[in-house]
Parts: structure tokens; C-alpha cells; sequence
């Protein structure tokens, strides 16, 4: 054989890769590294994606989560029903009635409208205490874990004092001195959220503030400010995102309790814990109807969990 | 031979210490109690030189490198930078600053994990105020100089070697155009070879900007080849300063001497194991209760009575060169030289 064929031979098996790893040692050889480098060269973002992309299981979640916010965002274009009002003669068909996919529920309204219409409630209700309280336990843990001394630790213990509490009697605690609603309920599960992230955010400052690019920031002249913006923020976000993503679940499931206790979304509204709370009577008359609003819950507490357990993944092998 | 240590000639020194104490206040099994970091350290370097300072792990060498650049304010003495005095709390002035930068240990906790090599070696322009297109035209300029390409400015530090996380400390230093530049160890978590690299690389830059150095290493060898003068200390004390050549060649103090011994040797005719000096590798002490009168009295193999109640002033053993030791008060005694 010879050393062209060897060379043929060695080039089909291979393949591209090779061939683009050769070219690389090359320009290494020429200008060290410069060109081999460059090609490497991507941000953080872009890191990550590449990374959650691979996790099938993280992938499949997050499609069913973005699905689930299509569907309520466009529950109107979806459904010919309003989820309001009912028939009262169609009560409590089952599972799989034409015209009624889902079913009705006591009052005779279609159970569809009422999960896709509801899904607007619910989602909102495991969000917006979500991102309010990874704002707000960002600001607070980031300073305290900056400043230390008298200040850190009144914002830290007080914060304790919160945790203290068991979530969902907090929850109850502040949804019933502000009284039933979902404007309350969300406000009653961000002051729940707030303390857990808060601690978080100090221990992840805690870590990065020590470290000598930090003190460095400090011997340009920095601002304490400008050094938590631009030094320890980017550092200590992605610990956040990770635990705040999966916290959304929590919240719905927290909103959904209030309301299955009467804490929460005024009825008729269309929320998943209360319509939980009301079919319950009706279990032993349509017990796969009744089931469905847990489903929904379920299904958006599972996917979020598996899509904010793969993104923890993508963001953690990068440190 | 008591003389007072004072600068010999030359030019104003550019940074000038005084008598530097730093005591911090700790917690030990429950009580306060302080820990004396640094001792009455003074020293004095000249513009456009190196002062090193070697010493073990624990002798105070990194609490100093940050009490000179105000990351720590001083307890007791007194600190100038180019004549001016500084004041104690560490706050520096905007024109000090500028003219004054670390190089830190650790490489991969030196640079910002979500910043990008030009982010990094910009912010302390950004910081000063410097325009965009300054800003863009300086970071160019100090990649080349510390000698990697250009295109490194988008990459992120995990993405870069040791070597050149470090060469990109340098820069992030240099961005300012300081006087002074601090090195705390700065080549220590490196390999040996890439070692030899930086070093060169510190003194070409050195060369080429007129810079300062004070630094810093327990690695002696490092700092002889590095330095111009030598401070050697102990548990947070001065206790030889001198001409790099002459300490290598003459070391006075018993702790030089049982460092400079430490240094391993191919030859076993000049194995320490068994002699005098052996006794003296003992631990180091605590700082929280340092031993009486001369710090190093606990391991040293010439320790007098007068060692534990008065602690040694700094006598000049040849010129130059200072030693603060009881040993030295009387002139040097024959019997040390030649035990040593």
C-alpha cells in the first residue's frame, strides 16, 4: 500500500473532524494558538444552551412547559366555550363526551376551557412570586453578603425568622390577614419566596466576594456598587436562575393550595387549586374529571422541576 | 555597629514604610484575642527597582502586599508613595490608584469567570473614567505586551492555560500604567517552566515601563533571581534586609540562614540534616501569642537569655545591609559564622 492510499484510507474513516483538528494543529504550529483559540471562543449563553440541548429529559420538559404557556395565552383561540358559564344540564360528563373532550364539571362548564383559561391563573401565580422574589432575595442577599458587619446580619436573621415558618403556614398566615384573592395570594407567596432565595444569593456572594478578581475590582477605585454589579452579580445569577426555576413549581403548587383552601382565586375563576376544591365533591360521580385540574397542576411542577434540574446541569459544568 | 537603618544614597524611595504594624482582632476558642499579622515593618524602594520579600508561609508576606496596596489599613506606622503620605484606613487617592496594582496568587480565582480577558484587563479603565475607543486602544496595547495575541481579548478565563491567566494579571495591572506594581506570589501556582516565562516577562516589562516591584514569594530562588534588594521576614517582622547578592552570598540572621539552607542540594557534602541548623525546622509559631522579645527565638539554634525579654534592633552587619538580631549588637561573633 502506498503512503497516498494509507493517507486516502486514514482521511474516508476519519472523516471532517480530523481533517478540522490537522487544520487546527497547523495554524497552532504557525502563530501558537492564536487561530485555535479563537475558533473555540463562545459566550457563556451559548455554552449553555448547547449543553441543555443535549438533555433529552430537559429538552422534552421544556417544550410541555412552553406549550402549556401557549395554550393559555391562546386558550380563546383553542376553545369555543366560555369558562364561566354552564350548562346546568350538562353536568358532570365524563372524560371523553363529544363536544366535551375533558368533560364539564358541577356546574356544567366545559373543563377544557376552564384548565386552558386557567392555566393564565395558575401560571401567573407560579411566576410572578417567582421572579419578584429572585429579585427582591437577590438585592437583599447580595447585600448582605457584601456589606457583613451589623447590616448582614439583621437582613440574614430576619430572613430566618421568615424561613422559621413552614412555607405553606406562612403562606396561609399572610393570604389570610390580607384576605382571599389571587392579587394576595401571589403577594402571600412572594414573601414566602423571598427568604430561601435571600440565603442563596448571600451564601453565592459569600463565595465570590473573597475571591482576588474582587479585591482587584476594589484596587481600581470601584464602587461598592459597581462592584456588585459588574463582579459579583454575574457570578452569583446563575445560582438564582438554577434555584429559581425550580421554585415555580413550588408556587403554583403554594397558589394552588390557597385556593383549594379558599385563600385564593375568587370562584368562579377558573384556578386550578380552587377548581380542585370545588369537584371534590363530586369524586365519586366523575372521579377522572375531578382528577384533571391535579394533572395540570402536576404535569407543570413536573416539567418545570426536570427543566430547571437540566438547566442547573448546563450552567454548573461550566464551573 | 548600632547604627540606624536608613537608606543608603540613591534617588527618593517611591514607596516608603515605616514601622507597619497590622493586628487583626480574632476569635480563639471563644475569646478575642489579636493576631499581630505585621510587626514594625519598614523598608524602603527605590524607583525603578525590586524589593523582595521572602519568608515561610505565614510570616505576614501577603497581609503586607495588601497593607501597601490599601487592601487593608494599617494599625500602627507610617506609609509614603512618591513622597506623599498615606493614610491609615487604606483608602488611597485617585491618583495613587492609578498608580498602584496587584498581581494576585491564584490565577483561576484572580480573573472574573464571567468576564472576557478584555472586559477584565478594561474595567480598572472603565472604573477611571477612560473613554471606549482609550479603552479598546490600551487593552490591545498590554496584551501585546505581556505577549499573547491580540484575538485573546473575547476569550474567557476557563478557556486559557495557567500561564496565560496570569499573563493576563499582568496586563490588568499594567492597564493603568502604575508605578508600582505588588506581586504576592505571583508565580507560585505555576510550573516551573511557564515559571521562567513570567518571571522574564516581569523583567522586560520592568525594563520597558521603568516599573517598581515589590515581590513577594517564599520561593527563594525566585526572588534572587527577581530582586534587587531582599527583606526577609519572620512571623511578621523584619529580620535582614539587604542587597540581593550580598544575602545569598552572606546571610546574617539565623532564620536566613536556615532558609537559605533549606534550599535542597544535589550535593550531600552540603546536607543540613545533623547540624546546628536542623534544630531550627521546627513550626512555625502562632501570631496570636508570638514569642517574647525576638519572634525567632523558639527554633533558634543561638538563642541567648537576653533573646526572650528584649527584642532585637536592626544593626547594619556590612552596608547596606541590616540584620535584627542580639547576635550582631557586638559586631558578628566568629564562632556563628563558622558554625553556620
Amino acid at each position: 500500500m502506498t503512503i497516498g492510499a494509507v493517507g486516502a484510507f486514514t482521511a474516508r474513516f476519519a472523516g471532517n473532524q480530523t481533517a478540522t483538528a490537522l487544520l487546527g494543529a497547523n495554524k497552532l504550529r504557525d502563530d501558537w494558538n492564536a487561530a485555535g483559540l479563537a475558533v473555540k471562543s463562545q459566550s457563556f449563553g451559548r455554552e449553555t444552551l448547547s449543553r441543555f440541548l443535549e438533555n433529552k429529559l430537559g429538552v422534552a420538559a421544556s417544550i410541555v412547559v412552553v406549550l402549556l404557556f401557549l395554550s393559555a395565552i391562546f386558550a380563546p383561540f383553542l376553545t369555543p366555550y366560555d369558562p364561566l358559564v354552564g350548562v346546568p344540564t350538562d353536568r358532570l360528563f365524563n372524560i371523553g363526551t363529544p363536544g366535551h373532550i375533558l368533560g364539564t364539571d358541577e356546574q356544567g362548564r366545559d373543563m377544557l376551557a376552564r384548565v386552558l383559561y386557567g392555566g393564565r391563573l395558575s401560571l401567573l401565580a407560579g411566576f410572578i412570586p417567582t421572579v419578584v422574589a429572585a429579585v427582591v432575595g437577590t438585592a437583599i442577599g447580595v447585600t448582605a453578603g457584601m456589606v457583613r458587619g451589623a447590616v448582614g446580619t439583621v437582613l440574614m436573621r430576619f430572613m430566618d425568622m421568615l424561613y422559621a415558618f413552614p412555607a405553606i403556614l406562612l403562606a396561609i398566615a399572610v393570604g389570610a390577614s390580607l384576605g382571599p384573592g389571587l392579587n394576595n395570594t401571589i403577594i402571600a407567596v412572594t414573601i414566602v419566596f423571598v427568604p430561601p432565595v435571600a440565603r442563596v444569593a448571600e451564601s453565592a456572594t459569600r463565595r465570590v466576594v473573597v475571591q482576588e478578581f474582587v479585591e482587584a475590582a476594589h484596587l481600581s477605585g470601584a464602587s461598592k456598587l459597581r462592584i456588585a454589579r459588574s463582579q459579583i452579580l454575574p457570578n452569583v445569577l446563575n445560582d438564582i436562575i438554577v434555584y429559581a426555576s425550580g421554585l415555580v413549581g413550588i408556587a403554583m403548587l403554594t397558589a394552588a393550595s390557597l385556593s383549594f383552601l379558599g385563600l385564593g382565586a375568587a370562584p368562579p375563576a377558573p384556578e386550578w387549586g380552587y377548581m380542585l376544591n370545588s369537584l371534590r365533591g363530586s369524586i365519586y360521580v366523575a372521579p377522572l374529571v375531578v382528577v384533571v385540574p391535579g394533572f395540570f397542576i402536576f404535569l407543570t411542577t413536573v416539567a418545570f422541576n426536570l427543566a430547571s434540574d437540566a438547566l442547573r446541569e448546563a450552567m454548573d459544568s461550566r464551573l | 555597629m548600632m547604627t540606624p537603618v536608613t537608606p543608603i544614597g540613591g534617588p527618593t524611595p517611591l514607596l516608603e514604610l515605616s514601622n507597619v504594624s497590622k493586628e487583626f482582632v480574632v476569635h480563639d476558642a471563644g475569646k478575642r484575642a489579636t493576631l499581630s499579622a505585621v510587626n514594625q515593618v519598614s523598608l524602603s524602594v527605590k524607583p525603578g527597582t525590586t524589593m523582595g520579600v521572602v519568608g515561610e508561609s505565614g510570616c505576614g508576606k501577603s497581609t503586607l502586599a495588601r497593607l501597601i496596596v490599601g487592601l487593608h489599613g494599617m494599625t500602627g506606622g507610617e506609609m509614603s508613595f512618591d513622597g506623599a503620605p498615606l493614610p491609615k484606613s487604606g483608602k488611597r487617592p485617585a491618583h495613587v490608584v492609578k498608580q498602584m496594582q496587584m498581581v494576585f496568587q491564584d490565577p483561576s480565582s484572580a480573573l472574573n469567570p464571567r468576564a472576557t480577558v478584555g472586559e477584565s484587563i478594561g474595567f480598572p479603565l472603565s472604573v477611571q473614567g477612560a473613554s471606549r475607543k482609550v479603552i479598546a486602544e490600551r487593552v490591545t496595547q498590554v496584551i501585546s505586551d505581556v505577549g499573547l495575541p491580540a484575538n485573546y481579548a473575547g476569550n474567557y478565563p476557563h478557556q486559557l492555560s495557567g500561564g496565560q491567566r496570569q499573563r493576563v494579571n499582568i496586563a490588568r495591572a499594567l492597564a493603568l500604567q502604575p508605578k508600582l506594581i505588588v506581586l504576592d506570589e505571583a508565580v507560585s501556582a505555576l510550573d516551573k517552566s511557564i515559571q521562567a516565562q513570567v518571571l522574564n516577562l516581569l523583567k522586560d516589562l520592568q525594563e520597558e515601563y521603568k516599573l517598581t516591584y515589590v515581590f513577594i514569594s517564599h520561593d527563594l530562588n525566585v526572588v534572587e533571581y527577581m530582586s534587587d534588594e531582599v527583606t526577609v521576614m519572620y512571623l511578621g517582622q523584619v529580620v535582614e534586609r539587604s542587597p540581593a547578592d550580598r544575602l545569598y552570598e552572606n546571610p546574617q540572621h539565623p532564620y536566613s540562614r536556615l532558609l537559605l539552607s533549606s534550599i535542597p542540594s544535589l550535593d550531600p557534602a552540603e546536607s543540613t540534616r545533623d547540624t546546628a541548623m536542623d534544630q531550627g525546622s521546627g513550626e512555625i509559631p502562632s501570631p496570636i501569642n508570638p514569642p517574647s522579645g525576638c519572634r525567632f527565638r523558639t527554633r533558634c539554634p543561638f538563642a541567648m537569655d537576653v533573646c526572650a525579654t528584649e527584642s532585637p534592633e536592626q544593626v547594619h552587619a556590612e552596608p547596606g545591609h541590616a540584620v535584627a538580631c542580639h547576635l550582631f549588637e557586638e559586631g558578628v561573633p566568629e564562632e556563628v559564622r563558622l558554625s553556620a
